[in-house]
């Protein structure tokens, strides 16, 4: 591989410097992360590379049960931290294991992964199922948004003049868990779902739910979270999750996999990982 | 541009250009033991070492390892001095064609630095991103575990 | 007995000694193609087709060839029209002669139309980028059926072509071989089953793909430096394509990584050595990925119906073998493809007097289909295993048990030998060797089969089941091909073995220094080998049809054999005693009379140095005049998850018979990546198209090839039996591998969840439409 046209590689020292640059090309660069899709999706028209993980935003750092992660953390610097590992379970750590293979993970941060938010993505579903919040700075200041909020505008366009610097992953009083279904065992998602649920006195207090690949980005299915609020957690409502989902959820046809298919096994997946949520509390 | 970076324990002091890939310079350089399979991350026969990470060299660019150190497999040993994972490779049969065996090792190299003791499945999780088409794994995730035995017996370096 | 009892007594023959290469492929030294930098070299680069069939109306060079860099470009307009196949076979070739170097037509997307060396990638990519071509485009057909169907385009209307079936109907091959009365023997049958499985497109999928240098030595000859199964055919094709005398061609094949069939194909080593000869300099020429998906090989995609009619014994009474092959845009192993769906699988079962095997290989808008190992028997099994289990159930019989009743046993013989062959007809044989019976029966206890399949299991959403299949293959091509071996003495007592054999991972140098090495009494380290290199080694095919260990290890050991008799009365004279009293081993002559010795040094020392001086050296050759099948029973187990359709195998038992294993662990080896390359097959591998020919998912990222992860716990046994036509007892291992996971995955799917899955791969789609359907 080798990038064509490009001119000069900085290493911006700090997030100032980052967006300086940035606005010196006028839209003919980009930040680097880890790089794993910057080189895979060449750009034609860039001329410099930004690399930004040497500004000291590599860092995980626990807060009142929830977490706060430097957007240039690689997936790998998630994983072997300690209370990454311990926040809610180990769930988040869960999902960046089914994420590509150690050597990319070694490379990938989640910051590239949160502004290229690939729809067949893993991350996105799990980040919007938890609810995170993300923040980011321009040449107007510091900004910030939930990922769902980030996601609905017009991000794409954001990122180019803004640096993405942390992920704030919220705490939770429960438990989530997530699925996934794909080709093979290393691959990206036919479909994903992530669900957190909060059990009160035997019944539902809180849920979230998201389902991704669908093959759209992770969202959110609202209407389930409040069906399920307040409904006592078993396989009598794993079934009629499982018709609901089937019948509302909207999916549909890529060339990886059929609407056809993806609307048959959307409701099932979705109930089971409800189902194994509710078991994480049980064991909790 | 220039960039200063340690290559298999030398230091290095060389022109890249700004958008090329590791796997472009390092195979100037004369590291041939890095294999081009795929130039989109997606097989792993490029695997090399960055301050002791298993990387994909095609879709690193060069200008990252400023001031870093790089490993290739010409680092782990020679044909008259082989690194006990090269050893457990040719013991076990885990070698037929050759072409993934760099990437495969040198990502084996890795998991063995953290985990000592991994079990075959953590094994078959850390090599999971390196494709070998002849194998069929098995005699591959056989030689890490008996490197693995090696290294707690104390025979490494 | 005399050669049983010498056998028994093997010291290198059947040990896992280290593979010769090993320890530079361990250290990663600079041994593959690309590995080597010469000055000067230029970069090729393809412009390929965008349309799926088209005339080139006029191409247009002039901006690309004004950009600086660019050395040279060739399409159709500046070279010779010669016609010639890509398929490196043995010659006269099977294959039609319907491909040019450029042609005035293209028919697949990604099909050749012009090619550029430029100082280097990015000023070559340029070039592409700035060449015009104006295309007319024209009708395509992307199945056999539209390609068969009246009124279709046709797609070689050249007239140069030769060697097609029946170009007017885009038929490239066809095959027709009827034994006894096919309907008598249906109408006599008790029972009678059908099955029709489909195989797509998928690729070999090496992890280096096809590259080439060439360039030219101190005396101008031509050097081609490649990534090939067949240097001396490519020695051979490149020549005639190029109209070059071979003498003025050198072909090297250095450490190739992977071939499995696609490097069997002549694909860039033309294109390279054109523009070399162009431009006078050195070209390095390899494919991207993508390239290696679409402008390489493939796998032939192919419908096979087999039909099954038995006794109510379970005797197989009559077998009918209809196959439809897709042979792509070009006919490379059309023929022999489409005539091994039959040969390399109805001997299998040799108890049914009647027989039809009949098919066509078609010529579509797609990829250009071509040998991959099991060589259309992977395509054949895959229906008639599949029919073979349901005819078991319909008879209510034990899968293994109708097997057993049925295969070829040792001492038996096939009219189909004699009837099909490579492309002509073949030779009549009986089977020397045939141990599938134990390996029937020793893979049936380690899967656990007669337990496991008398309860299904269920646990929630998964449902297991365990499925089986046999399969053999062969072991060289009878009668046609050949390999040849020289070996010689050094002064020390050291010996070179060179071999026109190509090793391609397989391990093939190592096992031919074995045979060698036994032979000649001393251990694998004091013998060079040196292989695969059209100035320095004798002829051979090179690497397919399973024949390296059987062809090349039988020309091998003659050569091994007059070499130690030369040894022998070279000591006879040092000795003063007669040959036939002396013995090689332990690297010393040894008189079995007077227990007197001398050291191979002191023979090597004599014969070179001192009296009668001459070079102790031999060259045989061998062309197989039996093809000895090696015979698999493969077992698994599957979990099928009911709610979403995803399968798992979990796991995997093959039970061998190769004859003697020469090296155990690299026979293994072989049979452990066949089968997950079968897994691939069944589980996850398929091109996919536009509705245009142009393919989807030509990379990694999207077409899935199994990863460790995928891989569920296989188990092998070598089951030993002893080929009395093979060296030291060897039969072939490499490809027979490949034909079980298919049906035996699919078998087991239907023995969890009564669904039978014909179409490949089960992706979980395929598997929950079924359970809709049928389940
Ligand atoms: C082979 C492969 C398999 C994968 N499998 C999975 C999977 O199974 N599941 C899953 O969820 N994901 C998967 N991914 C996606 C992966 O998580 C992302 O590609 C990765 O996290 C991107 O991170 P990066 O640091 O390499 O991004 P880069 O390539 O460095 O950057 C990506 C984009 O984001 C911009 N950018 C990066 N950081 C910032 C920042 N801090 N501020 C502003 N802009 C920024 C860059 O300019 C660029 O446009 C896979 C990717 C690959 C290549
Ligand atoms: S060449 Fe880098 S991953 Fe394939
Ligand atoms: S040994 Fe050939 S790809 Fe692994």
């Amino acid at each position: 591989m080798r990038l064509r046209g490009i001119k000069r590689f900085h290493y911006a020292r700090d997030v100032e410097e980052a967006l300086s640059l940035l606005s010196a090309y006028q839209g003919r660069a980009a930040l680097l992360a880890g790089g794993v899709d910057l080189a895979r999706a060449a750009r034609g028209d860039l001329e410099g590379l930004i690399d930004i993980t040497g500004m000291g935003l590599s860092y995980v750092r626990e807060e009142g049960g929830g977490l706060r992660i430097g957007a240039t953390t690689t997936l790998t610097g998630i994983l072997e931290n300690k209370a990454a590992q311990g926040y809610l379970g180990g769930f988040f750590c869960e999902v960046l294991r089914q994420v590509a293979a150690p050597p990319l993970r070694n490379m990938a941060t989640l910051g590239g992964a949160v502004v290229s938010a690939h729809p067949w993505a893993d991350i996105p579903t799990a980040l919007v199922a938890l609810g995170a919040e993300v923040r980011w700075s321009d040449e107007k200041g510091e900004h910030r948004a939930s990922v769902e909020e980030l996601w609905q505008g017009q991000f794409r366009k954001i990122f180019r003049n803004a640096v993405l610097t942390e992920i704030r992953l919220p705490a939770w009083e429960g438990a989530f868990a997530f699925e996934k279904l794909s080709r093979s065992a290393c691959d990206i998602a036919l479909l994903n779902c992530a669900c957190g649920l909060g059990i009160e006195d035997g019944k539902i207090a809180w849920a979230r739910v998201a389902v991704g690949a669908t093959p759209r980005r992770g969202r959110r299915l609202t209407w389930l979270e409040d069906f399920l609020v307040g409904n006592q957690p078993g396989e009598g409502l794993w079934r009629e999750v499982r018709d609901r989902v089937e019948a509302q959820v909207e999916v549909s046809s890529d060339r990886r996999a059929s609407g056809a298919w993806r609307k048959a096994v959307v409701g099932p997946l979705v109930a089971r990982t409800l189902k194994r949520a509710a078991e994480k509390m049980g064991d909790a | 541009m220039k960039i200063y970076f340690e290559l298999n324990g030398e230091q290095q002091y060389v022109d890249i250009e700004p958008g090329e890939s590791l796997l472009s310079l390092l195979r100037r350089l004369g590291m041939k033991s890095v294999k081009q399979g795929c130039n989109t991350g997606d097989c792993g026969a490029c695997t090399v070492l960055v301050d002791g990470r298993a990387v994909r060299s095609c879709i690193t660019f060069a200008a990252k390892v400023r001031g870093r150190r790089v490993t290739t497999l010409e680092g782990l040993g020679s044909p008259g001095d082989l690194h006990p994972l090269q050893e457990a490779f040719l013991e076990a049969g885990a070698v037929q064609c050759g072409f993934c065996t760099p990437g495969m090792i040198l990502t084996a190299y890795e998991l063995l630095s953290k985990n000592d003791n991994p079990t075959p499945e953590e094994v078959r999780a850390a090599i999971s991103g390196n494709l070998c088409r002849c194998t069929g794994y098995r005699k591959i995730v056989d030689a890490i575990l008996l490197a693995a035995k090696w290294k707690r017996e104390g025979r490494w370096r | 007995m005399e050669v049983v009892a010498e056998r028994k007594r093997t010291s290198v023959v059947g040990k896992n000694v280290r593979k010769v290469d090993g320890v530079v492929l361990v250290c990663g030294r600079p041994k593959f193609t690309l590995d080597v930098d010469l000055p000067g070299t230029l970069v090729g680069k393809i412009l390929h087709s965008p349309h799926a069939h088209a005339e080139i109306v006029s191409i247009d060079t002039s901006k690309a060839e004004a950009l600086p860099g660019v050395a040279c470009i060739l399409h159709h307009g500046n070279v010779e029209r010669i016609p010639y196949t890509t398929a490196g076979q043995g010659w006269p070739e099977p294959s039609p002669y319907d491909s040019f170097l450029f042609d005035r037509k293209v028919r697949f997307v990604g099909d050749r139309v012009a090619a550029v060396a430029a100082e280097s990638e990015e000023v070559a990519e340029e070039a592409l980028r700035l060449i015009r071509v104006e295309y007319k485009v024209l009708p395509a057909v992307f199945s056999p059926e539209e390609a068969l169907a009246d009124g279709a385009p046709v797609i070689h209307d050249e007239e140069d072509a030769t060697g097609i079936h029946d170009a007017q109907h885009n038929i490239a091959a066809a095959v027709d071989i009827p034994v006894g009365d096919i309907e008598r023997g249906f109408s006599e049958s008790d029972v009678v089953v059908e099955a029709t499985c489909e195989i797509p497109y998928s690729q070999h999928t090496p992890i280096e793909p096809h590259c080439t240098v060439a360039y030219f030595d101190e005396e101008g000859r031509l050097v081609i430096r490649t990534s090939t199964q067949v240097p001396f055919h490519v020695r051979r094709i490149v020549a005639r394509a190029l109209g070059l005398p071979m003498e003025r061609i050198r072909v090297i094949k250095p450490r190739i990584g992977g071939g499995f069939g696609t490097k069997q194909e002549i694909v860039l080593e033309d294109v390279a050595a054109a523009l070399a000869l162009r431009t006078g300099r050195p070209v390095v020429m390899v494919y991207t990925r993508e390239e290696e998906f679409v402008c390489a090989r493939t796998r032939h995609p192919m419908r096979v119906r087999v039909k099954l009619g038995a006794k109510k014994d379970g005797t197989l009474h009559a077998i009918e073998m209809e196959a439809t092959s897709n042979t792509g845009a070009y006919g490379a192993h059309a023929l022999t493809v489409l005539s091994n769906v039959g040969s390399k699988t109805l001997p299998l079962y040799n108890k049914a007097p009647h027989l039809h095997f009949h098919g066509k290989a078609v010529y579509t808008n797609l990829p250009v289909a071509g040998a991959y190992r099991g060589y259309g028997a992977t395509q054949g099994y895959f229906a008639l295993e599949v029919a073979m289990d349901e005819l078991a159930e319909r008879l209510g019989m034990d899968p293994i048990e109708l097997r057993l009743k049925n295969h070829i046993r040792a001492g038996e013989t096939s009219p189909i030998f004699e009837k099909i062959g490579e492309g002509r007809e073949g030779k009549p044989m009986v089977v020397r060797s045939c141990a599938l019976e134990e390996c029937l029966k020793v893979g049936a206890e380690r899967i656990g089969w007669y337990e496991k399949r008398s309860r299904r299991r269920r646990e929630g959403r998964w449902a297991y089941g365990v499925g089986m299949a046999c399969a053999m293959q062969g072991s060289g091509i009878t009668g046609i091909d050949m390999g040849a071996a020289t070996i010689l003495m050094n002064e020390d007592g050291s010996f070179r073995l060179l071999v026109g054999a190509t090793d391609l991972g397989t391990g093939s140098d190592t096992i031919l220094a074995q045979i060698a090495a036994e032979v000649l009494g001393v251990p694998v380290e004091r013998i060079v080998v040196y292989s695969s290199d059209t100035d320095l080694t004798p002829f051979d095919v090179g690497a397919y049809a399973s024949s390296t260990t059987y062809v090349s290890g039988t020309a091998v050991l003659k050569a091994a054999e007059e070499v130690r008799r030369q040894i022998l009365e070279v000591a006879a004279g040092m000795l003063e005693e007669p040959p036939e009293d002396l013995e090689l081993s332990g690297e010393q002559v040894v008189s079995k009379k007077t227990g007197k010795s001398v050291s191979l040094s002191e023979v090597g020392h004599q014969a070179t140095y001192v009296v009668d001086q001459h070079q102790i050296a031999a060259t045989a050759s061998f062309v197989p005049p039996e093809s000895p099948p090696p015979f698999t029973a493969f077992f698994c187990e599957v979990a099928v998850d009911t709610e979403t359709g995803v399968v798992r195998v979990q796991r995997f038992v093959a039970a061998a018979d190769c004859g003697v294993p020469i090296h155990p662990k690299l026979a293994e080896g072989q049979l452990e990546g066949a089968i997950v390359q079968g897994i691939g097959h069944a589980l996850t591998e398929e091109l996919l198209f536009s509705d245009k020919g142009r393919c989807l998912n030509a990379n990694l990222f999207d077409y899935k090839i199994p990863s460790s992860l995928d891989v569920p716990h296989i188990e092998v046994v070598l089951v030993k039996s002893e080929e009395p036509t093979g060296p030291f007892g060897a039969k072939s291992i490499a490809e027979v591998g490949i034909n079980g996971p298919l049906p035996a995955i699919s078998n087991a799917i239907y023995h969890a969840v009564g669904v039978r899955l014909k179409r490949a791969p089960f992706t979980p789609e395929r598997v929950l439409a079924a359970l809709h359907r049928d389940g």
